[in-house]
């Protein structure tokens, strides 16, 4: 029984299925190939060092929570470690400028433009998973109907799973509700603060306020319910 | 007391290789590690039926076609810096006639193609070389080299490496070349050395070592003519492949990779359907050469069915690339190659690549370049973002149209008749910044706008902007 057991648990970790099936092992530090650290604390330490490579994960959040801002934040960590990033975006939203003053660099990123077409964005991030060598790629549906999403095949988020399954790239979806994750994968749902309280400004009165950024407050939730 | 010939002296004399030349003229230089030749029988008599022609360009103009005179004539050619060509034309008696014919067709093909070339045609290659350095007519020796090259002045043999041997000869009271040739062999072996008698042999026109030919610049062509046309796509792929795999094969053996795939149709109305593939970077897989050429075809497929095939490669010595152990794996160039067209005709082109920015004001100026990434992270690549996180922004391409409701000057309500967009009562707001720019453009490109960031009452925050010419408001995007 023992060794059966020793011998379903070395598959499920080869396959990296081990930190959601089985019950041993808890949500652990991981080394750092085998994490995409998006460079926010309040993100990685929850997640164990970052997004798990091999692995499909989510952004999710409404209209300014700062899923751009966490995924810009991710993108310049990665483009810092030298890795190359690419971005699938459904409705051509990316700011490159924005980007760059996050830190991204810019010539490390493939940015996908697409026209709003889902399906046809859907078949782009397929492509770039397949190529490979990327060190994290995003999912852009943060804009597209969620009918649209649904219109989708269940199957389709299994497959791409499986396309990166063992592989050293981390896969985001960046979208308004939660979509879909892999077995290894998590869900950072970014709450939606007070209205008034959205927004970091700084100066007192109506001429002298300067919009800073956003406030992000993200809640991790991996396979295990943390 | 025997007097020694240049078969004697010549283990000691040192090679002369015409592509050490200085300003036109052969210099003498001694190549211990160079490949011993052996001379002698070449010094007694040479090859009844060898002849060769040397072409000196007289302008710069001329210089650049020369060479693509001699390769027109000539297979074996050896080129004696950028302005002379000498090539062995040996083998053109039975089309061109003897040595009259050849120089007389060489002139009249320089003349077509108007370039001012010197011409010499002689049983030796160094005799045809010195002929043209001399003088502006066409000169052909069919007998005696040396008497030829008699009359030739003495400053013809000059060259760095013997500058003092020849003030020597010329405090001698030798004016040409002829009367250096005069001289006794041995004399000259026992005054100047191996240095003097490979000079002296030179004004005898005799070469010191065969040609040595250029190798030159293979082109990598393939055609093929079809027995049927051919009016789908998918057939094509099939001749495609039977054409890149033998390119591909030549291109591994010269060590070589493609950095540009020149494909031309010839269709059936008689017109050529022609295609030109920039790469990222010099590749030979035949497999991933045709699947480029495949996608290409398929956003820009040809007009009619298809007669002849020919795959032209512009070739590049191939890449070296130091990978290290502690650095991240990036997509090869193939890959990246292969995926930014597919993407390319999923999505269209221009719309898949890495964004640059433009040194400009204006906003969303940006610029979609050939994904190609670095393969190490370049020094001047963005560190640390900035601690407050900066402003990012989700943009509205192209911004959209709303109704603001302005109270003492700042934007109070935003209506946006769209679904599923912002809108509502601004709870905050700061700006305006004011920005224009390209004012001296009478098109689209000038703008002139106030900018503020609001909060909305729905929780989000925007970027919107008041046109100041037409006093209409626009969404420039969401932070997020």
């Amino acid at each position: 029984m023992a060794t059966a057991r020793a011998a379903l648990e070395s598959l499920l970790r080869d396959r990296k299925l081990d930190v959601t099936l089985t019950t041993a092992r808890p949500w652990e530090t991981a080394a750092e190939y085998q994490v995409a650290a998006t460079g926010l604390a309040s993100v990685d330490r929850p997640l164990g060092g970052g997004l798990r490579r091999g692995h499909l994960s989510e952004i999710v959040g409404v209209r300014s929570t700062g899923r751009t801002t966490l995924l810009c934040r991710a993108f310049a960590a990665a483009t810092r470690r030298g890795e190359v990033v690419a971005l699938v975006d459904t409705c051509d939203r990316f700011d490159p400028v924005s980007a760059a003053e996050a830190g991204v660099d810019l010539s490390r990123l493939l940015w996908v433009r697409e026209r709003g077409d889902a399906v046809r964005a859907l078949k782009a991030a397929n492509l770039v998973l397949q190529a490979g060598g990327f060190g994290l790629v995003a999912f852009d549906l943060a804009d597209v109907p969620p009918m649209a999403i649904r219109q989708f095949p269940a199957t389709t988020w299994l497959r791409m799973a499986r396309v990166v399954e063992g592989s050293q790239t981390a896969v985001v979806l960046v979208a308004g509700e939660r979509i879909a994750r892999s077995a290894g994968g998590a869900t950072i749902a970014l709450d939606t603060p007070a209205a008034e309280a959205r927004g970091t400004w700084t100066g007192s009165g109506d001429r002298a306020r300067v919009l800073r950024g956003l406030d992000v407050h993200p809640r991790v939730i991996t396979p295990r319910g943390r | 007391m025997k007097i020694p010939s240049y078969d004697d002296l010549a283990p000691s004399i040192p090679d002369v290789h015409p592509r050490d030349t200085f300003a036109g003229v052969t210099r003498l230089v001694h190549e211990p590690e160079a490949p011993v030749v052996d001379v002698r029988g070449r010094l007694a008599a040479p090859a009844a039926h060898a002849l060769f022609a040397c072409l000196r360009a007289t302008t710069t103009a001329a210089a650049g076609g020369v060479l693509a005179l001699a390769r027109d004539f000539s297979p074996r050619i050896e080129r004696h810096g950028d302005a002379c060509v000498v090539l062995d034309v040996s083998g053109l008696g039975r089309l061109l006639g003897d040595a009259h014919g050849i120089a007389a067709e060489l002139r009249r093909t320089a003349g077509e193609r108007r370039l001012g070339v010197r011409l010499a045609v002689a049983p030796t290659h160094t005799a045809a070389c010195l002929l043209t350095l001399h003088g502006g007519d066409d000169v052909v020796v069919t007998g005696d080299v040396g008497a030829a090259l008699a009359s030739l002045p003495l400053a013809v043999l000059d060259g760095p490496a013997h500058a003092t041997l020849l003030e020597v000869l010329r405090r001698w009271g030798l004016r040409t070349v002829g009367e250096f040739a005069a001289l006794p062999a041995d004399e000259i072996a026992a005054r100047f050395g191996a240095l003097g008698i490979a000079l002296h042999r030179v004004a005898r026109g005799i070469d010191a070592r065969p040609l040595d030919p250029h190798p030159g610049v293979p082109r990598f062509v393939e055609s093929l003519e079809l027995d049927w046309p051919i009016e789908a796509l998918e057939p094509l792929t099939f001749v495609l492949a039977r054409l890149l795999e033998p390119l591909s094969l030549a291109l591994e053996r010269a060590d070589r990779g493609a950095v540009a795939i020149r494909l031309a149709l010839r269709l059936t109305d008689r017109t050529t359907h022609a295609r030109l593939l920039q790469l990222p970077a010099p590749m030979r897989d035949a497999r991933v050469l045709r699947t480029l050429l495949q996608l290409d075809l398929e956003s820009h497929p040809p007009s009619a069915a298809i007669d002849v095939v020919t795959i032209e490669i512009d070739p590049a010595p191939g890449r070296i690339v130091q990978f290290s152990l502690l650095e991240h794996a990036t997509p090869s160039p193939e890959t990246v190659a292969t995926l930014t067209a597919r993407l390319g005709a999923l999505v269209g082109e221009g719309r898949c690549g890495s964004p640059v920015l433009l040194d400009s004001h204006r906003p969303d100026a940006f610029a979609m370049t050939r994904f190609g990434p670095p393969v190490r992270v370049r020094a001047g690549a963005p560190g640390e973002p900035r601690r407050d996180g900066g402003v990012v922004l989700r943009r509205f391409r192209p911004p959209v149209a709303i109704r603001v409701a302005v109270d003492r000057g700042r934007p109070a309500h935003i209506a946006i008749d769209r679904k599923g967009m912002p809108g509502g009562r601004v709870e905050r707001a700061a700006g305006p910044w004011r920005s224009s720019g390209a004012w001296w453009d009478a098109g689209d490109a000038r703008w002139d706008r106030d900018e503020w960031d609001v909060a909305l009452a729905d929780g989000s925050v925007c970027r919107i902007h008041r046109d100041r010419e037409t006093e209409r408001w626009f969404l420039n995007g969401v932070v997020d």
